[in-house]
């Protein structure tokens, strides 16, 4: 899917949707925010605007680092840690606690914006997955 | 005589625990702050907090984690 396509047919619901699936997936998450290609919130754990300003603000210095738009943000401090990804013209950016397993939270951030830019999402259905688990895990 | 080999499994299975525990305990306390950038392809970079860059990244980062609040559970 060209970069940029999904985000005009995303709708809230299914953003929220898809950072509530983040937030039951990784027990170390703070919170988050899931944004579209023109940088708009879709979903935030809390203040919307905050999150949208600031989470442009991360991105926006991620670019202006490098000489190509950056993929994924990893960034530790001794607060917390922020990890950001952009998939398929959305992008996903959360907070977490010290010392979280990042292979594992690119992993389900990827999963959820990919599910979530689908064009038969499952977070877009009115019985969204209240519950799911990983591919490969049983249960 | 030879040990069970149940217990040769545990102290194997023991030996393992003991050395991801103390494995987990070294990177607590030696784990500095980073920020990494990928792109695609896989190519990624480091920028350190005293960099311009690294500098900003880290601001915006506490932004972020400020926005965040605690943890609620």
């Amino acid at each position: 899917m060209p970069d940029g396509a999904a985000a005009e047919v995303v709708s809230g619901d299914a953003a929220t949707h898809a950072l509530a699936f983040l937030t039951e997936m990784s027990p170390d998450l703070r919170g988050g925010a899931i944004l579209d290609s023109a940088g708009s919130v879709l979903a935030a754990s809390g203040d919307a605007g905050r999150w949208g300003e600031d989470a442009a603000a991360l991105l926006g210095v991620a670019d202006r680092a490098g000489d190509e738009p950056v993929e994924q943000v990893h960034i530790a401090t001794e607060q917390g840690e922020v990890f950001a990804l952009r998939h398929a013209g959305l992008a996903a950016i959360v907070v977490t606690d010290r010392f979280a397993l990042a292979s594992l939270l690119f992993f389900d951030m990827r999963a959820a914006l990919r599910d979530l830019a689908a064009p038969l999402s499952t977070f877009s259905s009115p019985q969204a997955p209240k519950s799911r688990k990983r591919s490969g895990e049983a249960g | 005589m030879p040990p069970k080999p149940h217990r040769v499994l545990l102290d194997r299975f023991s030996g393992y625990a003991d050395e991801a525990a103390a494995y987990m305990r070294r990177r607590r306390v030696s784990r500095r702050p980073f920020a990494r950038l990928y792109y695609g392809g896989g190519r990624a970079s480091d920028h350190a907090a005293d960099s311009v860059a690294g500098g900003e990244l880290f601001v915006a980062a506490g932004r972020l984690i400020e926005v965040a609040g605690k943890r609620s559970r």
